[in-house]
């Protein structure tokens, strides 16, 4: 399966009559993307914002962060099972707005968390800080289902992020990158000496905002399988998560994969990277029994050398994270997991729930209890209303000057557990 | 310009006091350096000055720890040094435990910097290495040597209040505290260099090193308690009263093999504890209730189980080093062995 | 099969589809509740630290339960209740305050996300939903 990505660099965000992308600066409308938002009834009001690197401004509660793209060429449409129809995606040819993304932010329970801050310390953590982010700050109807405005809340952004990235199919890419991902056949024959290596993706998949989604079927309702690492660059996977906003994947994340993309620039190189399985992180303990079977089954059916092991989230799926990993191990195939750990403010605590001396290769996102200091912030998009009450942070986490004490893991993608960022612990 | 000030803590031994004999010294303070502390002053050069020792007897500290931490801390805060130096104490137990717990009160009651030095077995380096930077030094004094100069970089480094690298680097034990910090590359990118460094067969360094257990498989279960011989082994010394082999109330450096044929019930006139690390009136009062002599002995009657062994065996395992235990363990599983014991009843206090 | 929670919504809403054992208990006190009918010879078959709020950022747990084995300790449940606790026991030490702290509807908020957990399972343990 090969794909072709166009980058289209986006430098610069405006509100203009006349939505399009010019010279790297993309106009949108926001009179009309209100519009579209509105349609779904669930929504009493929407507003856009934009925010830029460096500048004073704090996004918060932000539930999701996606990056507009749009299939150009090739079976199927961005988003499949969500937007698009739930055709096979990955083939053919996708422009990327480069360089933005689109940012939904807004209450949907009362202790939610997710900042981005766009300058001062805050900004080194989240990799939200280096886009130009349009921000679609939403407003539910009051008297509806939490999961029901969950729902219209996601799918807004897709919506929006679908929309702004029908402006790109007619440009012509600033850069162009392609991406083949073999059949088990030519895996075997394109590179016969180098060692063979997987991807094992672990998929939160629990409940209200915990969920993520396969071409549109909810992963607790999955058992692990294979999945072309293309696939998910035209949005295959997408995310229903944000709470404990560090260590949760957003769509953004999905479509960007930093394992996927280290993978890549070493195949042919010094490794073969043979494909991607995905499977999930359920509460019921015999699917989690099941599926790390299967995620070691799938892993021995790729005939794999090597697998990179990642999770998402905190608790329970460190028990999956193990399980996967000492199966996988178990088959006789060497694996490194990515995690993040809860070390405890003081850092000297048991890190993660559960351990296995064969979890001997292990990456850390950082430990997400570590304390930050943020300081006021010239512009709040969204609300500090439940800064008080959110993850990681504590009644009185809100400083009487603006400024935000809180744990690191208030912060979008801080210690993200696919090896997003550069954040480590030792 | 002003030298930066230093204390120094030391025991009886490297004060030049005593040894063994000396070790109930209650703490005095001295002017100036003492023993080790010539050649920190050496090591350290021309900015620092150690202006005033503190000696303690190990056996002292250990046994009038608030006390002792009372008086020190009261001498040290009217010195205010820059930075206290403890030990080092090499494979020294009590001498450890002493290190590690004064330089943790002075640090966090006084604020002052402090470091120490250790053997990684010593339990003073486990009990007290996540708060306090211990330098890890040879197993005896022979390593002075080496370990003066480690100790005084890494004085010198905080003193300078310059940023203390890892613990490989500077030569700590590690203190198994989280810090984040940002990497040269991404995570992802360090996550495909490890696999391939793990999948060529080279040394790769994991981030997160997995808590080890020191993991012992349960022997299987007894087929046939009625006929089986029951021994007891305690790390919670109860010994004979007057403690015949002087088994050490911390740190103890041998166990001991006693017989209780014939012995239906312990109590105040016939056994004690030599445990220094609780309250020992209630072991003292009815040694069953460390080890259950009485209640075997019953069970023995009753034909529950077929017989208490003969011998028992007891250690205090108050500070003693996970090495010791570990010999003193053999040793005493190949005693059992031979005295076809076939289930161990172990206690702890 | 049985749900062992804390959760009032989970009590008032499941209960016409599954036994559900409620205990007016902290989180602490009902992962204690838990261990105790491990120990009793009864199993999980949900993880008891489902989600991502963290044990001192929601007061409600709640776990489906099973009978064991007769006469058996299933230890791979009591592996997890305990180092649930422990980890459970790391959190609230660090925010030992916060339910007292907690606006109404933030408890109903945690007490909703609960649900949805273990609402999860329920296709997986062959119960129907709502």
């Amino acid at each position: 399966m090969k794909l072709q990505l166009g980058y289209i660099d986006i430098n610069d965000i405006k509100f203009d009559k006349n939505p399009r992308i010019e010279n790297g600066v993309l106009y949108v409308d926001p009179d009309a993307l209100v519009a579209s938002v509105l349609q779904d009834e669930l929504i009493k009001d929407a507003h856009f914002e934009i925010a830029k690197p460096g500048e004073s401004i704090r996004i918060t509660p932000v539930k999701d962060v996606i990056q507009p793209r749009v299939k150009v060429e090739g079976p199927g449409g961005v988003f499949p099972g969500m937007v698009a129809k739930e055709t096979t995606v990955g083939s053919g040819v996708t422009h990327v707005l480069r360089g933005m993304a689109v940012v939904t932010a807004g209450r949907i329970v009362g202790f939610q968390e997710g900042i981005i801050d766009m300058s001062g310390p805050g900004a080194d953590y989240t990799p939200f800080s280096k886009l130009n982010n349009l921000v679609l700050v939403i407003e539910p109807q009051e008297n509806f289902k939490q999961h029901e405005y969950e729902h219209a809340a996601r799918m807004a952004g897709f919506k929006i992020a679908c929309e702004i990235a029908e402006l790109a199919r007619e440009l012509s890419p600033d850069e162009t990158e392609t991406f083949e991902s073999p059949t088990i056949k030519e895996s075997f024959e394109n590179f016969p000496g180098l060692p063979r290596v997987g991807y094992v993706q672990m998929l939160q998949s629990q409940g209200l905002l915990h969920d993520t989604y396969v071409y549109g079927v909810d992963a607790k309702r999955i058992v692990p399988t294979i999945i072309s690492p293309t696939e998910t660059m035209d949005g295959a996977i997408v995310s229903g998560n944000c709470v404990s906003a560090c260590d949760k994947n957003t769509t953004y994340h999905h479509q960007n994969n930093p394992v996927v993309a280290e993978l890549f620039k070493e195949h042919g190189k010094t490794i073969n990277f043979v494909g991607q399985i995905i499977t999930n992180e359920n509460v019921y303990l015999a699917d989690k029994i099941r599926s790390s079977d299967w995620s070691a089954k799938l892993a021995e059916y790729l005939s794999l050398d090597g697998a990179i092991i990642s999770q998402e989230g905190f608790g329970n799926p460190d028990t999956d994270l193990i399980m996967n990993c000492t199966k996988i191990e178990d088959k006789g195939i060497k694996t490194v997991i990515i995690t993040d750990e809860y070390a405890g403010q003081d850092g000297k605590s048991q890190s993660l729930a559960d351990a296995d001396p064969k979890a001997n290769a292990c990456v850390t996102g950082g430990n997400a209890n570590e304390v930050i200091h943020l300081p006021k912030m010239d512009k709040v998009i969204g609300t500090l209303d439940y800064v008080d009450t959110i993850a990681g942070g504590h009644q009185g986490s809100l400083q009487a000057d603006g400024s935000i004490i809180a744990e690191l893991q208030v912060i979008t993608g801080a210690t993200n557990e696919m090896g997003f960022n550069k954040l480590s612990a030792r | 310009m002003a030298k930066y000030k230093i204390v120094h803590y030391i025991n009886q031994f490297f004060g030049q006091v005593g040894g063994e004999e000396k070790a109930d010294i209650p703490p005095e303070k001295r002017e100036g350096k003492v023993g080790p502390g010539l050649a920190f002053t050496k090591a350290l050069g021309d900015e620092c000055e150690i202006t005033s020792t503190i000696i303690c007897g190990d056996s002292y500290f250990g046994e009038n720890m608030e006390e002792a931490t009372a008086t020190i801390l009261e001498w040290v805060k009217e010195e205010d040094p820059d930075l206290f130096i403890a030990g080092p104490a090499f494979n020294a137990g009590r001498y450890g435990v002493a290190c590690g717990s004064i330089a943790s009160s002075v640090k966090n009651e006084l604020g002052i910097p402090v470091i120490s030095g250790m053997y990684i077995e010593n339990p003073g380096a486990d009990m007290y290495k996540s708060d306090v930077l211990i330098v890890e030094t040879g197993n005896s004094a022979a390593a002075m040597r080496k370990a003066v100069p480690v100790m005084a970089k890494l004085a010198l480094k905080i003193l300078h209040g310059e940023e203390i690298g890892s613990a490989k680097a500077e030569g700590y034990i590690p203190q198994g505290v989280r810090k984040n910090y940002f990497a040269e590359e991404r995570g992802a990118k360090r996550a495909v260099d490890m696999i391939i460094k793990k999948l060529a067969g080279d040394e790769f360094e994991t981030e997160y090193p997995m808590p080890i257990f020191d993991h012992v498989d349960p022997a299987p279960a007894l087929k046939d308690l009625a006929h089986a011989n029951i021994a007891i082994v305690t790390s919670g010394g109860i010994v004979p009263k007057g403690n015949p082999d002087h088994i050490e109330s911390s740190s103890a450096s041998h166990y001991g093999e006693y017989n209780i044929s014939g012995i239906d019930d312990l109590d105040s006139t016939n056994f004690e504890t030599a445990h220094g690390g609780h309250d020992p009136v209630y072991a003292n009062e009815d040694p069953d209730r460390v080890i259950p002599v009485d209640i075997l002995r019953q069970m023995e009657k009753e034909g529950k189980i077929g017989k208490l062994n003969d011998y028992y065996y007891t250690t205090v395992g108050n500070g003693t080093a996970v090495a010791s235990a570990k010999k003193f363990a053999e040793e005493i599983a190949q005693k059992l062995k031979d005295q076809n014991v076939d289930a161990v009843i172990l206690t702890s206090t | 099969m049985w749900i062992v929670t804390n959760n009032p919504l989970v009590r008032d809403k499941l209960s016409s589809i599954v036994e559900v054992q409620y205990h007016d208990e902290t989180y602490l006190g009902i992962l204690h509740v838990m261990r105790d009918q491990i120990h009793e010879g009864n199993c999980l078959l949900t993880h008891p630290l489902s989600g991502s709020v963290k044990p001192n950022e929601t007061p409600y747990k709640s776990v489906l339960m099973a009978s064991g084995k007769s006469g058996q300790t299933d230890f791979d449940s009591l592996k997890l209740i305990e180092s649930a606790e422990a980890t459970a026991q790391k959190f609230i030490d660090l925010r030992p305050h916060y339910v007292e702290e907690m606006p109404e509807r933030v408890k109903e908020d945690c007490q909703l996300i609960d649900y949805t957990l273990i609402v999860s399972a329920f296709p997986s343990a062959g119960l129907t939903t709502l």
